[in-house]
């Protein structure tokens, strides 16, 4: 594995008035070319993690190093970080090619040299016959397209984008997210993404942080956080709707083990050898992973309390005795609410988390 | 609830007889006249009068000699006094409003951040604004007497003998009218940039400080034309009150030595109840308000737009 581009250790950001530290210790590292989304609820620090990098605010204690080179000592315009924020904060008043040419007119360069790259930065966001538009004209995704190029023509080292897309409607969101796509194919840069909207992070990273209250709750591949989440609140927050999350008991029965809350029971498989059976756990299953059979030879037999049409499928909440779960099934064919149906699953997609610490364990 | 509400007020209708229109109308009427009455009437005959010759002293109004555009062309080709008093007032504006600019923005500035005993400061700088300009121009003149509390002062400095006459100078006389009128309104400007900076918002500063300016550039390329707008009202308020500078030059200079200090107002004043030149004196205060209109338009032509469509 190559050096890390950023790394953080230990940053720690405490407010003067709060008791709650806002960033609270978090250790990450990012690799050259990787995009990274940082992912969490409002408040949980994301924003202040960011701010701490680009400068805007100084950590109370931790580093932060590019290349292997802290850079706390270097002031908020010297450390080659890019930042675009959610509500683009285009200077206004000036043109589209004043704006790409800021950052580079406040570097000095010479006067041919931002010509050209100015050209080039309008040329890859596709803007080449708006540089003489004033930025006040222009709508919301060229705004953010403008807010892009003025940062990427500094040739940043690292590039934050703070909730780029969320100020966008839905159509120009979908097309500055594919735009966002190829930039990243094209040059290459290093991306840390923050949002709060997990389709985009799934679409757009190669890995994911998930953040809560001021900590790093996991950092994982992108393709594998969704199946195999850590924690119980990494499990509740990504996917749509979230992961049904199951606190009940376990106990031996028969070749395998039984999960039960109440008369609610689910057959499972023994644990793994080695692996002691523990009393109380949480079971998580995607509703994709729950499957819509017929009622007679089912291992879960439940009423259709609510049945969610979104077009080519349906969320389905299902109460098998006083537990609720939610499916997702294909819209053709799909049961009444108010009817009695089968769900079954296969084992191999259920986690596990521990009741005492809320962590996934390799249960079976 | 709504529903009742609604039912309450049931749609109201015109006496038997009477359109929509002319109710509308018969309404309005009684401001309408109130308005010609007070408003229009007496500005047409003022208007009126600027093309006549008349005097209380010499004739009654209605026997009063149209003479045309003869007080226009007096006033704009012979009077130098006009003229001069026309320069001299726009020369003292561009002086007390860059001045009442530039320290209203500097004040603006600091008070962007947080220092002990900044709420009392506050009230202490805006102050000056609400007293009445009588009593600002009484007080100065006060402080300006020969042996008044500034002289005093400068003598503790520079020894004695060392201090001015401030009122039997001319460029000290004007002297005293910039400082009075400064310290009078500089609070205006420094109320109106605050307001005006508050309101910028923060993401673009951002921006721009992670792109490398400095707090230096970051202040006049960015915050700046974000500012323009409002500048511009606050220089077209300020224009337009300096233009009509009275009460301060009269409690303080009376326009001497001489005619040093003789504002527009000043001179209009003294034609109309000095001399009793009431027609000529209407002609001036037309021609001003002409100038009046021009310079405003021409002061907001640059933010005209942004002002009426709203720019983001």
């Amino acid at each position: 594995m190559s050096k890390p581009k950023l790394e953080l250790v230990a940053l720690r950001k405490d407010y003067a008035d709060g008791s709650v530290p806002a960033v609270d210790g978090i250790d990450l590292a990012v690799q050259p070319g990787e995009t990274l989304a940082l992912l969490g609820p409002s408040g949980c620090g994301k924003s202040t993690t960011l701010n701490m990098i680009v400068g805007l605010e100084s950590p109370t204690s931790g580093d932060i190093q590019i290349d292997g080179r802290s850079i706390l000592g270097v002031p908020a315009g010297k450390r080659n970080v890019g930042m675009v924020f959610q509500d683009y904060a285009v200077f206004t008043s000036m043109t589209v090619r004043k704006n790409l040419a800021f950052g580079l007119e406040i570097r000095k360069m010479p006067k041919a040299e931002i010509d050209r790259a100015v050209h080039e930065v309008a040329e890859l966001l596709g803007m080449a016959d708006r540089l003489d538009a004033r930025a006040r004209d222009l709508g919301g995704s060229e705004l953010q397209r403008v807010a892009i190029g003025r940062t990427l023509a500094t040739r940043p080292a690292l590039l934050l984008l703070d909730e780029p897309l969320s100020n966008l409607e839905y159509a120009a969101r979908l097309a500055m997210r594919r735009e966002l796509r190829r930039l990243q194919q094209e040059i290459g840069l290093t991306i840390i993404y923050v949002t709060h909207d997990q389709i985009e992070a799934l679409s757009l990273a190669d890995r994911i942080a998930v953040m809560r209250a001021g900590k790093i709750l996991q950092v994982e591949q992108t393709t594998t956080i969704y199946d195999t989440p850590d924690h119980v609140f990494v499990a509740s927050f990504l996917g749509s709707p979230p992961m049904n999350l199951l606190r009940g008991n376990l106990e031996a029965h028969g070749q395998g083990m039984l999960f039960r809350i109440g008369q609610f029971r689910l057959q499972l498989p023994p644990p793994r050898p080695g692996m002691a059976m523990p009393r109380g756990v949480t079971l998580g299953v995607r509703p994709e992973s729950l499957q819509v059979v017929p009622a007679e030879a089912a291992p879960l037999v439940g009423q259709v309390l609510l049945a969610e049409p979104r077009g080519p499928e349906v969320v389905l909440t299902v109460e098998s005795a006083a537990v609720q779960l939610k499916a997702i099934a294909p819209s053709h064919g799909r049961p009444e609410e108010g009817s009695l149906v089968g769900l079954a699953v296969d084992p191999a997609s259920l986690v596990f988390f521990s009741n005492d610490t809320s962590h996934r364990m390799e249960l079976c | 609830m709504a529903e009742n509400t609604m039912q309450a007020m049931p749609p109201v209708r015109p006496p038997r007889g009477l359109s929509r229109d002319a109710v509308v109308r018969l309404l309005t009427l009684p401001g309408v006249i109130v308005s010609l009455v007070v408003l229009v009437l007496p500005l047409l005959v003022a208007l009126y009068m600027s093309f006549t010759d008349w005097s209380p002293r010499s004739s009654s109004f209605f026997e009063a000699g149209f003479v045309g555009f003869d007080n226009y062309s007096e006033l704009t080709v012979y009077d130098t006094r006009f003229l001069y008093a026309v320069l001299r007032t726009l020369c003292i504006a561009a002086v007390c409003l860059s001045l009442e600019f530039a320290i209203g923005l500097g004040l603006a500035v600091l008070f962007l951040r947080e220092f002990r005993g900044k709420s009392l400061l506050f009230s202490a700088f805006l102050s000056p604004m609400m007293i009445l300009p009588v009593v600002v121009g009484y007080t100065f003149w006060m402080l300006f007497q020969s042996n008044g509390p500034i002289n005093q002062m400068v003598e503790l400095c520079f020894g004695p003998g060392s201090s001015p006459e401030w009122f039997r100078s001319a460029p000290l006389a004007v002297l005293a009218v910039i400082i009075t009128e400064v310290w009078h309104w500089t609070p205006l400007f420094f109320l109106i940039l605050l307001s005006g900076l508050n309101a910028v918002p923060e993401n673009p500063v951002r921006a721009a400080v992670i792109l490398g300016a400095s707090p230096r550039q970051v202040f006049w390329r960015v915050v700046m034309p974000m500012l323009k707008p409002v500048i511009v009202v606050a220089f077209v308020i300020r224009t337009m009150e300096i233009i009509k500078l009275f009460d301060e030059v009269y409690m303080l200079t009376r326009g001497g030595p001489g005619s040093a200090t003789e504002t527009i107002s000043l001179y209009i004043y003294k034609l109309a109840f000095n001399d009793f030149q009431l027609a000529y004196g209407a002609a001036a205060a037309f021609l001003v308000l002409l100038g009046c209109l021009l310079l405003i338009h021409l002061l907001l032509s640059p933010v005209r737009d942004q002002l009426l469509k709203g720019g983001r």
